[in-house]
Order: structure tokens, then C-alpha cells, then sequence
């Protein structure tokens, strides 16, 4: 396998947890239909602060999937992490023993570790003394945790690696998963879980100026409108198995889309004026890698920050990178449903990106109803249309921009 | 000091506390000379287990409880310093 020319890196299986769907069949019903999930904040412990409105992934039930053995040493994100991953595994195939496990790597994206785990501990630590905190606390809190929890539960033992970059760390992740497959590594399992919602987590989340706290959950979070106040945070996540082409169609398993192309730049951390530039540059340099003409593209999904001054440089990168078509392309933002779940926001974009391809259809952007800016957002329902080149927009609160073009899987594999 | 010595039902219980492992006492009886990592154990749990008892019974355990391989190995060192005493 070493002397062929690279291939192709391709998407082989999705496993989803999302706020609106705990399976991938369930997540893209309620995208398709734009079923909106965002909820007053039920969480113990959280209702004096002032984020009232989030995406929350209800029972779940991490005892029903994971072992205890994982489940006393991880946080929440890595429970969202190690069940996405082994229904992405299991969707590609490849669940139970791995054949060749050295063949196998994981790679995931995190924005913030998990925070409840380490909330628990720190209250030990300063409520009853440093003995009482549990060794655990040493490996659950990181932003590496979930990367390691799944390769060792999965026996996934190829070349493994944890993104910090930030939100759109969620598709240099999957740059980063097809990069290795192209060097050679069979198959990733590559993605990104994020756990905000507890109350450590959420007291760190108040200082950014961009955070919705805004009490009606259908109007929280409405980027592109006049009425934007912000952006919604959610929990849950996608992972997603990466393969060689090659290697997939030698397997005989579906190909659902191909990783064609990726670019990712840095404007600073909430300069959503320069973020235009900084996305228009990732587009195009996502664009070049893939050997996609802007025409190609047949749906946007956007980041749609929900901060009118980053809607403008969204919508405004989305014309300097497209030029004419930029205003013609249907573009969406089904996050508007359930939050943004930071690294995992654009995650869950790209399998909404593969899933829409599939079914030819491009979700409506939920609660969003009258835009203040030139472009074809999709809202209210579906809109079917021949889709074989999706372009996924994503930007971090500190600075990140990214784009990721994804094309259809080819028909003759399915 | 303790005068009742930690069995096999409370290692069984603290292993599942701690440690998220399901091994029944006889289980853990009969295998008492297999290493830890047989039953799924890791070094970091041990350690919570030891940290456990430190809790509950007000006293310092030595360094090598830890470093314990096997159940047997563990409850003669343990047991022998609690009953012992500090």
C-alpha cells in the first residue's frame, strides 16, 4: 500500500449526538425539517446565571453506551465523543475488534475539556482537602481527553492528535484526519464532543460579548437578522470516519464524501471586521486544494455568528471569495436549531453538509425569518436541489477561520 | 488503627467506586495472584483506591501501595500498615 500515489481521503461513517438527534438518521430529520431544539437551560446548578438559552443533548444516557470503567475516568464531552465515535465506526463497518489497529488513528477537536469533571474535582480540592481529589482529575479535564479515551476503548493504536485551534479547530480536524490518511494511515476517526453546559463552564463562557442572553430560546440566537443578539452555545458533537478511497472501495462500503479541499487563517480574537478577509482567504485557499471553481458550489454552510458586525464579514467574505455566485448559492445555517457547540458546530455542519448531498436537499436555517444582508439563506423549509459540492464556513471566538469543501461520494459506490 | 482488616468485598466495592470495574469478591479472591491490569484496573485507579482508604481510615498508606501488582500483594501491604497503625 506504501508505493501507490495518494489518494483521496473520503467519509465512510458518521456517528452524531447532537442536541436535536442522538443518532445520524434522527439529527438529519430535524435539520431537513428545521426543527429548532434550543431550550431554557435545564442543568442543576445553573439557573442564577445569566445564559439562559442553550442547545442541550436530553437523556443521555452515557451508562447505556460506555463501560463504567470509561465513565468514572471522562467528562460529558468524552462521553459525547466515545459514543459519536463508535457509531461513526460501526456506521463505516468497522465496529467490533479492528483488524489492523495500528492501521486506525483518532484525531479530535476541543474547545474547551471538560469542565464539569474538573468542576467536581476542584470542589473537592477546596471543599475537603487535596486528598480527597480524584487521580482522574489528571487526564478527564484536557482537551486530549477524548482523543485518548476512544483510541484506547477502541484499541485504536495509529498516529493519534488533539486540534486546539479554537471553534474552527472542528474542520482542521478533519483536515488534519485526511492529511494522515494521505500519508498513509488506513482509516481516522476524527471529529469533535464539546460539554459547555454546566456551571464552571458556562461562568467561563460569560465574559465573551458575543454570547446570546437573550431568555426566549426563538429569539436567542438569529444570525443575519437586524434582531442578532448573539450567539447560543450547545453540547454533543460528531465524529466521523475518514478513509482512503481506495481502501473503502476495496472494503466495498458506501462512500459518502470525499474531504476534497481545506484552508484555515487567524484575524484575532472577536475582530469580526477583519474576520472577512481572514474567511474569504480560507474559502479560497479551501477552493485551490479542492480544484473547485466558485461555481461549483452548491450550498454554503455558514458560521453565522449571530453578531451582526460578524454577519456582515461573513456575508461580505462569502461575495469576495464567490464573486457573483457568492449572491446566487444557497446558503445555510441549521445551527440557528440547536446552538453552536464550538469545535463540534462545524462538525455537525459537515455532516449536515454530507447528509444534505445525499438526500438533495438544503435545510432551512430554524428562527431565522427576514435577513438584513445579500444573501440567498435558506429559511423556513428545505429546498431541494441537485448538491455535489458543499462548502463548510467556521470561525472561533479567538480569532480562527476556516473553510472546508466536501463533495458528494460518487453514486457508483452506493 | 484498625482491627478489622479490608477484605476482598471492600477492594471489590472500592474498584468499582473508583475505578468503574465490575469484579465480584470471590472473583477477585480467586484470582488474587493475577495482576491488576487482568481485571482492567490501571495505575491511575489503584491509586484512587489507595487515596480512598487514606480517606476513611485517617492514615497515611506507604508509597509502594500503589505499586502494588496484584489484589493479594495489595491487602497484606495495606492491611499490614492499618493494623500496624501510623
Amino acid at each position: 500500500m506504501s508505493n501507490r500515489r495518494p489518494g483521496r481521503a473520503v467519509v465512510t461513517g458518521i456517528g452524531v449526538i447532537a442536541p436535536n438527534g442522538q443518532r445520524t438518521d434522527a439529527y438529519w430529520k430535524s435539520v431537513r425539517e428545521g426543527i429548532g431544539v434550543l431550550d431554557l437551560i435545564s442543568r442543576e446548578g445553573c439557573d442564577h446565571l445569566p445564559l439562559r438559552v442553550a442547545g442541550e443533548v436530553r437523556s443521555f444516557d452515557p451508562a447505556a453506551l460506555i463501560e463504567d470503567r470509561f465513565l468514572v475516568q471522562t467528562d460529558r464531552f468524552s462521553h459525547f465523543a466515545m459514543a459519536a465515535a463508535a457509531l461513526a465506526l460501526e456506521d463505516a463497518g468497522l465496529g467490533g475488534d479492528i483488524a489492523e489497529p495500528f492501521s486506525v488513528g483518532v484525531v479530535t477537536a476541543a474547545g474547551s475539556g471538560g469542565g464539569e469533571f474538573g468542576q467536581r474535582e476542584l470542589q473537592k480540592l477546596w471543599g475537603k482537602g487535596s486528598k480527597f481529589v480524584g487521580p482522574y482529575q489528571s487526564i478527564a479535564w484536557f482537551y486530549a481527553a477524548s482523543t485518548g479515551q476512544i483510541s484506547i476503548r477502541g484499541g485504536l493504536k495509529g498516529p493519534c492528535g488533539v486540534v486546539a485551534s479554537d471553534e474552527a479547530g472542528g474542520l482542521d480536524s478533519l483536515a488534519h484526519a485526511s492529511r494522515a490518511v494521505r500519508r498513509g494511515t488506513d482509516v481516522m476517526v476524527v471529529g469533535a464532543a464539546e460539554a459547555p453546559l454546566a456551571p464552571y463552564s458556562m461562568v467561563c463562557q460569560l465574559g465573551y460579548p458575543e454570547l446570546s442572553t437573550v431568555d426566549d430560546p426563538a429569539l436567542a440566537y438569529r444570525p443575519f437578522t437586524e434582531k442578532a443578539s448573539g450567539f447560543v452555545p450547545a453540547e454533543g458533537g460528531a465524529l466521523l470516519v475518514v478513509e482512503d478511497e481506495e481502501r473503502a472501495r476495496t472494503r466495498g462500503v458506501p462512500v459518502r464524501a470525499v474531504v476534497a479541499g481545506h484552508a484555515a487563517t487567524f484575524t484575532g480574537a472577536s475582530r469580526w471586521a477583519e474576520s472577512r478577509e481572514g474567511l474569504a482567504r480560507a474559502i479560497s485557499g479551501a477552493l485551490d486544494e479542492a480544484g473547485c471553481a466558485p461555481e461549483e458550489i452548491d450550498v454554503v454552510f455558514a458560521d453565522a455568528m449571530g453578531v451582526p458586525e460578524a454577519d456582515r464579514a461573513e456575508a461580505l467574505a462569502i461575495a469576495d471569495a464567490l464573486g457573483a455566485h457568492g449572491r446566487r448559492v444557497p446558503v445555510t445555517a441549521p445551527k440557528t436549531g440547536i446552538g453552536r457547540a464550538y469545535c463540534a458546530a462545524p462538525v455537525l455542519d459537515t455532516v449536515a453538509a454530507v447528509l444534505a448531498m445525499d438526500h438533495g436537499q438544503v435545510p432551512p436555517t430554524p428562527n431565522v425569518f427576514d435577513i438584513c444582508h445579500d444573501l440567498d439563506l435558506v429559511m423556513s423549509h428545505a429546498r431541494p436541489a441537485e448538491l455535489r459540492t458543499a462548502l463548510v464556513l467556521s470561525r472561533g471566538l479567538m480569532g480562527s477561520n476556516a473553510a472546508l469543501v466536501v463533495r458528494r461520494g460518487d453514486d457508483s459506490a452506493r | 488503627m484498625i482491627t478489622t482488616e479490608v477484605t476482598f468485598d471492600e477492594l471489590s466495592a472500592l474498584m468499582k467506586q473508583a475505578a468503574g470495574i465490575t469484579v465480584t469478591p470471590r472473583e477477585l479472591k480467586e484470582a488474587a495472584e493475577s495482576p491488576f491490569d487482568s481485571f482492567g484496573l490501571d495505575s491511575l485507579g489503584l491509586l484512587g483506591i489507595v487515596g480512598e482508604l487514606e480517606n476513611r481510615y485517617g492514615q497515611s498508606l506507604p508509597p509502594d501501595s500503589e505499586r502494588c501488582r496484584t489484589p493479594r500483594e495489595f491487602l497484606n501491604l495495606i492491611n499490614s500498615t492499618l493494623t500496624a497503625g501510623a
